[in-house]
Order: structure tokens, then sequence, then C-alpha cells
């Protein structure tokens, strides 16, 4: 039977977009004409999304060719805040005093092997007795001094090896009468003290050094007591992959290795409080976490950059919801190890180490939902009524379940910007749904970071899209290895990049370092953050937190879109024996849709409405 | 071998008054000696044809010297479209001093000179404007300019492709008085959000005020089809065959595109200027006035309303040759005689020293021209995407001063702090609405905020570019025109931005500002030469700087007031 | 005199015979201008050719390439001197230059008016310049990513140079020998102290 034909339109508030699907409703009979999508406006749950949901309205109702139509009714999800913060601290740091070493990879050092001397300045090269190293300040032109030292040479001086401060090592020992070992592009090559005896090591091209990267190559080179060696470890161990190094001995000459203590971190639960370092690295942070669970609140040491972001994101909820601060708590945090370039403190050639960090993604969610103020504007913008229905998670649920395929049990996973969300239809019709920290966004940091970029635009790009290397203006090779050609040349800024293969065409990512090295950055990072949170998400929401009791596992949102974590998702899902896909909500519209779709099933009598559960 | 000799003037000892000089700006400018036989010379050479015209059988047979079996494609295109057939001979047999002393005379009607004009050849033309002095010249171009109103143009760009920025800047510009502005990229990707900044921003500013976007030629036309950009100026011709081929251009191919914004109602213009082919090599021995009048004749022929001329971005070339900014001026007089529209230069950086700029801006902005300069920086020249003007945003005040002093309308006037803050405040928001209607990149108010008191693209907050790049790219695949964005304008609350726009787009239908010279007044009402003709006829005639719009200009940033001597005039 | 006096270089251009495709597959070729040697010796900015030479071969010694010069005839045209050196060079890796010094990087599979890297402001370019070009044209032959070379703007170098560059452009034309097939050269340089 069908009574009259009704305009009605599902809206989903979401937190990065806002979604619409506009249907026309007759009885229990839904004609779904059209969707849309729409940036959302403000933090969802709050008053500003309006401006959003009215444009994604209108949106659909272009799409259906009636642009003028006022729908008769407009249903809402019933969407609560949720606020997530990200912040990175280093907490290892490498420091050289008395300018020990110089243990940087310029791209070309000259000559090869181990050069032993004491350190002479250019100008004053000739009439030493013993071996030298010649140390070449800025300015110097490779003919002059590969001049000089064949002079000094000449008259018997025992020239062991060079230190230069331009980047000039293969003309200068192209042009020497004996080939010396030769280290290049040292910047701050007039702090290297004169006078001291220092060892200059290049290794052949495609090797390491192997005797200065030795602690008893050290031993033997500078005639070193057993506590002296232990003591140069830490130079031997720093140099360690290097192609080319420098020692100088100096008296109290060094490098450390030492930890930054960035402050604690107080996680509460179960009735009790840990602090835990965050130093002490993710493992540590997330360990404590799980000996509260389940965790009710966070907090930072004030003047850290961690306590100053959960802080931020505490104040954020508080401007969002008008809930005073004291009464908002931090519900799940994400704690990350990542390796962070930096350059090394002390060092003559803008050494760089990689150093050791904790990336931490906190969120915060309020169930002070302000959804009927929203409602109430954009029944006024629009002159129709508009409904609140439909808890989150639970619409969420019966969309997904439009999917071809699926059955109940049926768990969601939505990997958003700042949150990962799952919700759980179980066989009484129960629904719990879970949030916790940490999706798109701290992938996108650990890339920028781990890669040095220190562009969120490169880090995006890189996240987002397939890699490629462009080894002609005709054809490139893909990360799979499959090589693709074209008819018309290439553009030159790509010519020789590793570049994103994107809709636009390839972009360059600003590195030098191999494809394959990219590569693996961008899916440790997806691994560490969607893998893990979807494993932790799900245990949450899972019947006894067994992940093998969940049945089918449906994808939705933008990150189901993406092109590999679907897959890395679905591997990791595989081992407990679940079903794991991307959602086809309706069989038509692929992951995107869910809610609003749902929400207006729900509407039409088509969906049976569920229990209501409680969440984890 | 060759040999590098040491330098020995280290030894010669200066007076101090030598080391004074020798720190003056003006001699970090570049001058060389002139090579006529190359070209490279302003307008004086014994290489430049002499004057001849021959007719029959109702077609020029001879042009300045060569029959047309030894006609290059410039002259073939001259002599068939540009020069009046019927009257050439007759005109050719008028001497040329007599020519020269008719353009100065205030007693000639201007309609009387131009249609002696017609009939002209280059050469001849040449030989009429080497006669005169720069005074006279500054006199011809008084009395021929073809509209009655001076106006001047501006530069509107962002040395980051900021649109926030552009859209404030266009707004200041527009409520300072340009009357037209313009755009361009470093990054070509970025013109569709820059150009809809540029737009909007004019829009509040000013209505009526008509936008560019310099671009490739395709891209160009594209965005002026879909109505985002109200004119095209930047369609470079050049004078000697040569040039054009290694453009891989013809005469025809230009005058084709020219007819494609005509189709559309399309305000255009071509581009030319004195030493663009000595500059590429390929002068073909001709001094750089004669191969700017060549450009001016092919233009006419076209059928174009306008030129853009007065060297442009060669103006280093004329600047360094001797009587090289007379002959930049000369050039800018023929425009005006040949009855085009003239947007006359004054557009690229061009000296180091402030009195040297000042005089290379005198011979246009004294007597007037359609557009004074074609490209005044509004905003600070390391911003100016088109490689620097000769006047930025620092000048604003002295050209403000120049105008009061000599009492003479270069097309600007001064601002209240207030308005100026009140207008780039709203472009900046009514932008921020566009782009969120369009579901574009978000601008934020902390953007808005800075584009309020921003003076150049360092005040701003980045943008994401590879997020604004993908919404330009959106804007050309939804198929995006400006009435699509006039619907936004409306729907987001800026109906008055809305009204301006859709006025300017109405016009492309009514074809108003396909006449010469046509700019829009407040009230939208097209000023061009057939509604507004330039009717000098000597002193106490033609447009005279005068009544409400004098009062306006007596305006400055400080003025003691006379009524009390302790404040100044607000 | 008691300070120091920075050696003066020469540059002569030695013949070697008719330039031909090379066969190495990690060879640079310069392609010099007509005019680049002789008759001009230096750049716009008094850069001395020997030294625009030196510095290229030096980048490119740097980074374990080999190099090649020629010198072309037929045109002054850069874009063509470039595109000729690249489809000369075994690598297709060329560096093009006039006597103005300015600069182009190219590749013999790029369209004629494409580039690699261009360096169109001559007055711009110094000796440390022209290195960082060389060791960039080494660097794309052996098929590595190099960093490209920090272009320099300024826009008051069009009132300083642009009449001098047009000038020295003449000058460079009225070089061109139709009649001479370019050869490959061998740049000679000597000090003089």
């Amino acid at each position: 039977m069908s009574g009259p034909v009704r305009v009605v339109v599902g809206v989903d508030v979401g937190n990065s977009t806002t979604e619409a699907c506009l249907a026309e409703v007759a009885g229990d009979r839904v004609d779904r004409l059209a969707s849309s999508l729409t940036p959302t406006t403000g933090v969802k749950g709050t008053p500003a999304n309006t401006a959003g949901a009215v444009t994604a309205v209108r949106r659909a109702l272009e799409a259906a060719g009636r642009p003028s139509a006022v729908p008769d009714t407009v249903l809402l999800n019933e969407a609560t805040p949720v606020i997530s913060g990200l912040a990175m601290e280093t907490i290892s740091e490498t420091i050289i005093t008395e300018s020990t070493m110089i243990g940087h990879n310029p791209d070309t050092p000259g000559g090869e092997g181990i050069g032993v001397g004491t350190t002479v300045a250019l100008a004053e090269l000739g009439g030493q007795d013993g071996p030298v190293v010649v140390v070449v300040g800025a300015g110097a032109d490779f003919d002059d001094v590969a001049e000089r030292v064949n002079r000094a040479v000449a008259a018997g001086v025992e020239v062991a090896a060079a230190v230069l401060h331009g980047d000039d090592a293969v003309l200068v020992v192209n042009r020497l009468t004996r080939r010396i070992p030769v280290v290049d592009e040292v910047s701050a090559v007039d702090r290297v003290p004169l006078g001291m005896l220092a060892a200059v090591e290049v290794a052949p091209p495609g090797r390491t050094i192997r005797t200065l990267s030795d602690s008893y190559g050290l031993a033997s080179t500078f005639d070193l007591d057993a506590e002296q060696t232990r003591q140069v470890s830490p130079v031997a161990r720093a140099l360690a992959g290097n192609r080319s190094a420098v020692v100088v001995r100096t008296p109290a000459g060094d490098v450390t290795d030492r930890r930054i203590p960035v402050g604690t971190l107080t996680v509460s639960g179960s009735g009790r409080s840990l602090d835990v370092g965050v130093d002490e690295g993710a493992e540590a942070i997330m360990e404590a976490i799980r000996r509260v669970a389940p965790l009710t609140d966070v907090h930072g040491e004030p003047g850290t950059h961690v306590g100053g972001m959960l802080a931020a994101v505490r104040d954020t909820m508080t401007d969002v919801t008008g809930q005073p601060s004291s009464e908002i708590r931090i519900r799940d945090v994400l704690a990350v190890d990542t390796l962070v370039p930096t350059t090394v403190q002390g060092g003559l050639a803008g050494e760089v180490a990689r150093e050791n960090a904790v990336a931490l993604a906190a969120m915060v969610r309020t169930s002070r939902s302000r959804m009927q103020s929203v409602a109430d504007e954009i029944a006024a913008s629009l002159g129709c009524e508009v409904l609140i229905g439909g808890v989150e998670g639970e619409v969420a649920v019966r969309g997904a379940l439009t999917t071809p395929g699926t059955a109940v049990p049926i768990a969601i996973v939505d990997m958003g910007g700042g949150s990962t969300d799952a919700a759980l239809l179980d066989r009484d019709g129960q629904v719990s749904a879970v949030h916790v920290a940490g999706a798109g966004e701290l992938v996108t940091k650990l890339v920028d970071s781990e890669l040095g970029l220190e562009d969120r635009d490169a880090a995006e790009s890189v996240k987002r899209h397939p890699l490629a290397k462009v080894e002609s203006f005709f054809h490139v090779r893909h990360e799979d290895g499959t090589v693709q050609f074209f008819d018309a040349p290439l553009p030159p800024h790509v010519f020789a990049r590793v570049v994103t293969v994107t809709p636009e065409g390839l972009v360059p990512v600003p590195v030098r370092t191999s494809l394959e090295a990219v590569r693996a950055v961008r899916r440790e990072a997806k691994r560490r953050v969607f893998v893990v949170n979807t494993l932790r998400a799900l245990a949450q929401v899972a019947p006894q937190g067994s992940l093998r009791l969940l049945g089918s596992v449906v994808l939705l949102g933008g990150s189901a879109l993406d092109f590999e974590i679907p897959a890395m998702v679905a591997d990791a899902l595989a081992p407990h024996g679940v079903v794991c896909g991307i959602g086809n909500v309706h069989g038509t519209e692929g992951p995107r849709n869910a809610v609003a779709a749902g929400l207006v099933d729900v509407h039409a009598g088509l969906a049976e409405p569920v229990a209501q559960g409680v969440g984890r | 071998m060759t040999a590098v000799e040491p330098r020995s003037e280290a030894s010669v000892r200066a007076s101090k008054r030598t080391e004074v000089l020798e720190d003056r700006p003006v001699n970090l400018d570049g001058f060389v000696e002139e090579w006529p036989e190359k070209g490279l010379v302003a307008m004086e050479s014994d290489f430049d044809p002499q004057p001849s015209v021959r007719v029959e059988d109702g077609r020029i047979v001879e042009l300045d010297g060569r029959t047309r079996d030894q006609f290059d494609f410039m002259d073939t295109f001259i002599a068939d479209h540009a020069i009046d057939v019927d009257t050439t001979e007759a005109a050719m047999a008028t001497e040329s001093v007599e020519i020269a002393r008719m353009l100065v005379d205030p007693r000639t009607p201007r309609a009387e000179i131009v249609a002696l004009g017609r009939g002209l050849t280059p050469a001849k033309i040449l030989d009429v404007v080497k006669l005169m002095n720069v005074v006279e010249i500054m006199m011809g171009i008084q009395k021929t300019r073809s509209r009655r109103t001076p106006a001047n143009q501006a530069h509107s760009t962002s040395a980051k492709d900021n649109p926030i920025q552009v859209a404030a800047d266009a707004a200041e510009g527009a409520v300072r008085g340009f009357a037209e502005l313009e755009t361009t990229l470093g990054v070509v990707r970025y013109a569709p959000l820059v150009a809809i900044g540029l737009q909007v921003g004019g829009q509040v500013g000013r209505g009526g005020v008509l936008t560019q976007c310099a671009l490739e030629e395709a891209t160009e036309l594209d965005l002026g089809m879909r109505g985002i950009t109200a004119y095209a100026e930047t369609i470079s011709i050049y004078g000697t065959e040569s040039v054009f081929v290694d453009g891989d251009d013809t005469p025809w191919s230009k005058a084709f595109l020219a007819s494609a914004y005509a189709s559309r109602g399309i305000k255009m213009r071509f581009t030319s200027g004195t030493g663009s082919e000595v500059q590429m090599g390929n002068a073909e021995g001709r001094s750089m006035l004669y191969l700017e009048i060549r450009c001016i004749l092919m233009a006419k022929g076209a059928g174009v309303q306008g030129l853009q001329n007065g060297s442009i971005s060669c103006i280093g070339v004329p600047g360094a040759v001797p009587g090289g900014i007379r002959a930049v001026a000369a050039e800018n007089l023929v425009a005006s005689w040949m009855d085009l529209e003239c947007a006359s230069g004054n557009d690229q950086s061009f000296s180091h020293s402030a009195m040297r700029r000042t005089s290379r801006l005198l011979p246009q902005m004294l007597p007037g021209t359609d557009f004074v300069c074609s490209g005044y920086s509004a905003v600070p020249n390391k911003d100016n995407m088109f490689a620097g003007s000769n006047l930025d945003t620092e000048d604003y005040d002295d050209w403000n001063t120049i105008q009061r002093d000599m009492q003479v309308d270069g097309g600007l006037r001064h601002v209240r702090e207030d308005v100026i803050l009140q207008v780039r405040n709203k472009a900046a928001r009514a932008l921020q609405a566009v782009f969120a209607e369009l579901d574009l990149p978000a601008i934020t108010d902390e953007e808005v905020e800075a584009a309020t008191y921003a003076n150049s693209s360092d005040d701003y907050p980045d943008r994401d570019v590879l997020a604004d790049l993908e919404g330009a790219r959106s804007v050309m695949e939804r198929g995006i025109t400006g009435l699509d964005l006039v619907k936004v304008l409306e729907r987001s609350g800026f109906g008055d931005v809305a009204e301006n726009y859709l006025q300017v787009l109405r016009q492309r239908v009514s074809g108003d500002l396909l006449q010469t010279a046509a700019i829009f007044t407040g009230d939208f009402v097209p000023l061009a030469a057939i509604n507004d003709a330039n009717d000098y006829a000597g002193p106490g005639t033609g447009y005279r700087l005068s009544g409400e719009r004098w009062e306006e200009l007596k305006k400055l940033r400080h003025v003691t007031s006379a009524e009390n001597p302790e404040e100044e005039v607000v | 005199m008691t300070a120091a006096v920075e050696s003066v270089r020469t540059l002569s251009l030695r013949e070697v015979g008719p330039a031909e495709r090379g066969t190495r597959p990690e060879e640079v070729v310069i392609a010099l201008s007509p005019a680049f040697g002789d008759p001009f010796t230096k750049t716009i900015v008094d850069v001395p050719h020997a030294e625009v030479i030196r510095q290229l071969l030096a980048g490119i010694e740097e980074q374990g390439g080999v190099a090649r010069t020629i010198k072309v005839y037929r045109t002054a045209d850069l874009a063509a001197i470039a595109h000729y050196g690249a489809k000369l060079s075994g690598s297709g890796i060329a560096v093009g230059i006039l006597a103005r010094g300015t600069t182009v990087l190219h590749q013999r599979d790029l369209a004629r008016l494409s580039n690699l890297e261009l360096f169109p402001q001559a007055p711009l370019l110094d000796a440390e310049v022209f290195r960082m070009i060389g060791s960039n044209a080494a660097q794309y032959a052996q098929g590595r990513s190099p960093r490209p070379v920090p272009t320099r703007n300024d826009q008051m170098a069009r009132p300083r140079w642009q009449a001098k560059a047009a000038l020295l452009h003449l000058k460079e034309f009225e070089c061109i020998d139709h009649a001479r097939s370019a050869v490959e050269v061998e740049p000679v340089i000597s000090r003089v102290d």
C-alpha cells in the first residue's frame, strides 16, 4: 500500500563531511532520488553545523533537479561532538662536544681508505714532521688546494688526509700526486680543532666505513686503553652506516646520546592513576593505558607539548559545548613511536641523526549534543519539519547492513581524520559504539616527520596516492613494479623523481630517498594507526572482546576509499576469521551515505528501530 | 685565444663628488649606444623605409618602397586591412610637417586628423611623429585620446597566488579608482581561484570594475567566455614576420582570436610595444618605433577596439637608448591617433631612479590617456607577478599629490583608512562565502582578518596549496561560470556584490563594452568613445578637472585645515 | 704588489673534430653558442668564460661524471643549441650556454622549447651557480634526482640589463655561421699569474 508521496532528506553530520540522502517516501516505499556531500561546518554536534546541513540538503535537491523544492521532512542524526588533538615529542638527542667527530654523508667524498695525522690549516701547510690532516676553509679553489698539497708533499710533508669546506673532494683528489681520503662539505670546518690527532676514513662507493665505526678500530687508530675505548664507543656507534667520517681526538671530546625528559602523562581508570614518562616511549604509555582500562581521563604535565595538547582539546570541547573544563574527560589516547631526522647539536657539517620521538593522539567526547538547536535552525531556514532520529552507530550499522552479502552480527569501522569509530549490532539487536583516538591526521604527521618533509601538503599527497619513479620522459615505474609508458613526454619537473600518482598527474615528492623507503614509511604509518586502531576499537565492541565473534566487518567513510587501507585492515582481521570488506550502501552508494540513507529507511519503517545498547 | 684584462680603473683617484654621483640610483640603470643597422635605435634611423604608396584597381600594390611581390605578411595585412585605399594617395601626398602641425593645432578637430590618419602608411606616420618633440607629442595625445575621461588600470597579483590577497587588493584598488584590474599567476593552475578573487574583490570595491587574468591564450579565453573575467589584454603582436612566426602566430590567427572574444561580447585589446623585436634579435634592421607603428596598424586592421602599448615588458630597451622615452610617448600617440583605445604602459619596472620613473610617467599622465598605466601595481612590487611595475602601492600618496599639484586626473584618489579597511574586509568575507558555497578549501576568519590589515603576501597565513589547486581544477571541471558566482554571492548574503557582478555580465549581451575605450562608471553607465568622445579643441575644452572630482582630488592623507590649523582635513 | 691577486685564467677552445654523437651513458655535453669564448670572453656580468667552463666541468667531475664540449655555429637560439647538444650526448643530457651567460639544462626527449632547468636571468649567474648547474647535469646523466638549482630573481634586472642583453644577443647573432657545422672542442684553461 502507499500513502501520500513525501519528500524526505536524511542528513548525517560527520566529523569532516555532511552527507544527505534525498528520497520520496510513500508509505513504506522509499525512492531514493539523489545524494550529496559537503564539508561539515564547525565541530560535529554544535550549532555551527547548520550551514553545512542546509548546503547538503540544497545540493541534494539540486542534484535531483528540484532546486526550489521544499522537503517535507529533514531527518538529522544525533551527532555528538568528538574533538581530537595531536602532539609529537622528540625524546632523544645526540650531542657532539669539542667538535670530536664529523659524521655526515657528503654525496661525493674523495679518495679511499683511512688517513691519520695532526690537523693543520691549509695556510700553515709545510715543514711538518709527522703525518698531517689538512683542514681547508671556505672560499678555497680546488686547483689552489691541490697545488699547495702537491707542493707540500714534494717538499717532504706526509699529507695523510684532508677535510674541506666546499664540495670539492673529488676535484682535489683527482689533482693530487698521491691520493688521500678527503671528506668535504663540512660547513663549520673552521671549528675543527687544529694541532690534534685526527683520522679521516672514506669507504669505496656503495660501502660503509669499517674502522672509525668500530670501537676497537678507534682504539687501534688512536692507541687507546680499555677505559678510553669504552668512552669513545658512542662515537663509533654514531658513525656506523656512513660512507665517510672524521674523528678528532680532543681532551674531553665526546658524543652523547641522551634522553630528553618531556614530562609525564597521568592516566586514570578503574579507580587508580598511573604516571608514565612520555620519554619511556609509546609501548610504555599504551601499557599504562591497558593497565587502567577502561580509561576515564588523562592529564599531561603542564608546560610540556603533550600537556598543552591535552589542555587544548579540553578547552575546545568547553568552547563548543559550554561544559566546564573540569567535567571533560580524555577518553582515549594512542601513542606511536617514530623517528625524526634531527640536526645533531655540535655537529660541524649539519649532521642529521634519526632521533626517537613519540606521537600522541587524544580524543574527547561528550554526550551533550546540541543537535536540537541545529534542528531548529534548519527548520527555520528551509521551512520544513526537522526530526532528530537515531543514535550514532545505530543508523550507520543499519545503513551498512544494506551492503549486499552482510548479515548480523555486523560491525562497522569508520576511519576519519581525528578518530576511528566502530560499532557493533549483535544478534540481540543491541548496538554498541566506540571512538578511539588517532586516524588520518596522525598518519599525515608521521609521514611528514619520518620523511623529514616539513610540508604537510606533500605528506598528505604521499598518504593519499600511490608512488611511482619517473625513469624517463616516456615511462614511469609504479610502486608495484609495473611500467607505464606515455606517448607525450612527461613534464620536466618530475624527471628522475619519486612522485605520487594523483588524479591531477604526477607530483614530485621532495625527498632524495628511494621510492621503496617512502613506501615503507607510508605503509608503516598506516599500519600503526589504522590497523592498530581498527583492532583496538573492534576489541572494545566485540562480545567478550573477542574479534572471532564479530562476523562481518564493514568499512565506511572516506578512508574506506583509500587505495590500500581496506586491504591492510582486511589482512589484519583475516586471522580472526572475520569477513571484512568495503561498505556498499544499498548496493550502489559505496562506503558513503550509510547514515543518511539509514535515517530515511528507519523513518519509512523499512528498518526496525534497534534497541540502544551501552557503548563499550 | 682570449684573455681577460685585469681592471685598471681602481688606481685612478676619483673626486668625492664623483663618488656621490656613482652611488646615485640612476647609475644602476643600463644604457647602451645605438646600433641602427640592427634596429637598436629608438625612432631615427637611416635604415627605416621611405614612405610611399601606390594603388591599382582598388588595391595597394606598393607600400613604403616595397611592391606587393616583396611584401611580408605584415605588409600584406596592413595594405589589405588597415589602410583606407580610397584616401591613401591623397593622405600620403600631404606634407608630413603639415600633418604633424594638425596633430598639435587645437583648431584641427580630432575627427579630421583621425580621418587623415586612415590613409597613412607606417613609414609616413613615423615621418610625421619624428617631427614632433615630446611636448608636441603630449599635445597630440591630449587631443587624439579616444575617451574624454582618462582612467587607470591596476595589477592585482600575489607572490603566493593567494586568492584572498588578490581579492582584498582588488577591492582596495577599485575603491581607489582603478577602472580595470588585471591579474596573473606564479602557478598557472591557481588561475580560476585567483580570477574569482579578483572579480569578487573588484565588485566589492566598486561596482562595474572590469577584470582580466593574463594567461596563455586558450585558458584566458575560457575564463572570459565563462564570465569569470570581463576582458582580455595579453594578446601579443609583433612588428616583424620573423618574430611573429617564432611564436607560431600570424596577424590572421590573432585576428581570429580577437573575433572569438567579440563573438561573446567580451572586451579585448592587443598588446605590443617598442623594443620587443630587437630584444628577440629580429628587428630586420628597422627602428623600434617603425616596427611598433606596424603593430598599431595591424591591430587596427584586425578590428580590435584597442591596444596596450608603450614598450610594456621591453621598456629596458628603449629606456637605454637616446630618445627612447620620447619614442614610447610617440607610440602611445600613434595608437590614439589611429582611433584605438590606448592603455599606455607605465606598467613594468623601469628605473632604479625615482626621478626617472616619474619623468617616464609624465608624457602619459599629463595629457591623460585611456589608461595612464596599463598596470599600476596595486600590490607591493615584490608581489607583482608581472615582474614589477613602474609604480606600486608605495607610490599611492605621491601619485595623489602629483594629481593635486598639477591639477591632472590620473584616475586615482585618496581614500580614508576606514573605507579601505571596510572594503578589504568585505572582499575577503565575500570570497570566504563563495569558497564555502562552492566547497572550495575554506577561508578562515584568521585569513579574513589578515586580508583586512595586510600589506603584502607575507602578512597572510599560508594556504594549503595542494587543496587549493584541487579546488581550482574542480572549478574548471564543474563548468562554474560567472552566473554561478552571482547566484552564490546572492545566496550567501552579498546581494549587492552579486548585483554588481550581474551588471557586468549583462554587458556581454548588450555589447556596450565592445565600443572603443569602454569602461563603467560606478552607476554602470558605459563610458566609451561613442558616448564620452574626446572633444578637446584647445584651452577651455575637453576633459577638465573641476567640480566634485577636483574636490575629491584635493584630499590627501595630511592636509592642514584652513578653518582650524590645529587639525587636518579629513 | 703585496695583496693577494686572484689568478686570471684564459680559455681557448681547441677544435678536436666534427661534433658527433657520444656513446658513454653518463656523459654530459656542454654546448656553446657561436660567440662563446671567441670573440666574447665574459658573461653579461663579467664572469670570465674560462671560469664558466671551469666551474661547469668541476661540477660534473665532482659528481664522477664525464663531459664533452661542443661549439655550435649555425644558431644562437639557446633552446636549439642545448637540444642539439642533448641529441649528441651519450646520456641525453646537455648544458646549453650563450656567451652572455644564459644557461639551460636540456634532455634529448624533451620538446625543443621545454627544458629540465632554465636559468634565463644571465645577470644573476655567478661561478657558484655554474658549479651547481654542472653538478646537476652530471646527476641527471647518472639517473639521480638532484635538487633543482635554486633560481634567483631580480625585478630590477630589467632596467639594468635588458638593453645590454639585447645588444649581446645581436652581437651573438652576428657570429652565426650557417656554413659551419658544430665542432667538438677541448677547452684549454690556462692560468696567467
